[in-house]
């Protein structure tokens, strides 16, 4: 059986849960914490650090590809590049924009390392 | 008078909230006056003739000048003035694309056609981005809620669903705890592969093209007339498949500058709000409610 733990995500501050399982807990009942990932509902990684009670002491944002190697370009249209920049920054809150980054990768719009 | 029925406005609460009530919709028709007033006078300073315009794309701008008193005898452009409050925020970046996609070339758009200013990348992301847009979203929900309710039916076909919108019906359900069976239908391949990629996570199904689809308990028909080559088939389609039909239709007789902005990014034509009734009834569509005529023509079809 698994309980659930809230967190806060640390990319976009959503109130998320994470399982901890009893086997996590018994490795943290050893090592004093552990480390685990989850995912927040908007889909942005965290490294969590989970005690020996199943508390929360630390949720650190985990660099994900599509995001800081990827920068804005010239090309972008003004009216779309704070939009782009934030999807960069924070990561893609809705499906809708993974598929802009998309197309505005194809445009030329933003370039990825 | 741009909006025909301001009690509608008033009935989509959570649309005239993000806009700023009744006075944010007066200064987002300003800024519309504006910004058409601005493409006008462009267009005729690059050398367009008002009588004889070059090409599709400028004649819809004149068009649409004239219906709003911008564009006079012989080519004069009426002052408009820029309103001095800022757009509301959330239409901020509807506003800075129109400047993208239409004022900053509109020289160009005079000398050649749009697919030799702006390249397929280039208009797939600015559809994307404009779909997505928040004013659009926002837009969307609000008539698929209170004015379609579409969370009271089970069996929903979006047709020509673009990206955004089957998102949209199914937020739509969701917060009114609905649980909604929707297929979503396109007819182009390249938006049919990112319908696909959405569909698995969200729970809905994808048809593309117009076999293999089944029968539903309403169709949604938003935006989709002005894309099609042949808006009566489209109509034709939804009325075999469908008992029901809601049709949401941007016509001409509220158009602003966003209508040369869609012809620009590909869209094929401009109906009225008569046009896109003569052509349901046509399709065999019973009009059984008719909520607004312009700018966006709203009715509910049996």
């Amino acid at each position: 059986m698994s309980l659930t733990t809230r967190f806060k995500c640390p990319t976009c501050g959503a109130d998320s849960l994470a399982a901890v399982t009893p086997e996590l807990l018994r490795e943290a009942a050893e090592k004093g914490a552990v480390r685990a990932l989850a995912r927040c509902p908007r889909g942005h990684a965290a490294v969590l650090t989970v005690d020996q009670y199943g508390l929360i002491r630390s949720a650190l944002p985990v660099r994900e590809q599509a995001g800081p190697d990827c920068e804005v370009t010239d090309k972008a249209p003004i009216s779309v590049r704070a939009r782009l920049a934030t999807i960069l920054e924070k990561g893609a809150a809705a499906d809708a924009d993974v598929l802009l980054l998309e197309k505005a990768k194809a445009a030329g719009w933003i370039i990825c390392l | 008078m741009l909006i025909d029925n301001w009690g509608l406005f008033l009935l989509t609460r959570e649309l005239s909230e993000v806009l700023g009530g009744v006075r944010g919709l007066k200064l987002f028709m300003q800024y519309e006056q504006y910004k058409l007033a601005a493409a006008a006078r462009a267009a005729v300073e690059c050398g367009a003739d008002c009588r004889r315009p070059p090409n599709d794309v400028i004649a819809l701008l004149f068009d649409i000048a004239r219906r709003r008193g911008v564009l006079r005898e012989g080519c004069q452009v009426a002052d408009v003035p820029e309103p001095k409050k800022p757009p509301p925020q959330i239409t901020a970046e509807y506003f800075q694309m129109i400047d993208d996609i239409v004022l900053d070339k509109i020289c160009e758009y005079v000398a050649k056609p749009p697919p030799d200013v702006m390249s397929g990348e280039e208009a797939s992301a600015y559809y994307q981005a404009l779909v997505s847009a928040p004013f659009y979203v926002a837009f969307r929900r609000a008539i698929y809620s209170k004015l379609a309710k579409l969370y009271k039916y089970s069996a929903i076909l979006d047709v020509g669903a673009g990206t955004q919108d089957p998102l949209d019906i199914l937020a739509v359900c969701e917060m009114h705890g609905a649980r909604c069976e929707l297929t979503a239908h396109e007819v182009d391949q390249k938006l049919c592969a990112d319908l696909e990629k959405l569909a698995a996570k969200y729970g809905f199904s994808v048809v593309c093209g117009w076999e293999r689809l089944g029968r539903y308990d309403i169709a949604v028909v938003q935006n989709v007339l002005h894309w099609a080559t042949d808006p009566l088939q489209v109509l034709t389609a939804a009325r075999r498949h469908a008992r029901r039909m809601f049709l949401s239709q941007g016509v001409v007789e509220g158009a602003g500058v966003a209508f040369v902005m869609t012809r620009i990014l590909g869209a094929v034509r401009s109906l009225s709000w008569k046009e896109a009734e003569a052509l349901a009834k046509q399709a065999g569509w019973r009009l059984a409610r008719r909520y607004a005529k312009y700018p966006d023509y709203l009715a509910l079809y049996r």
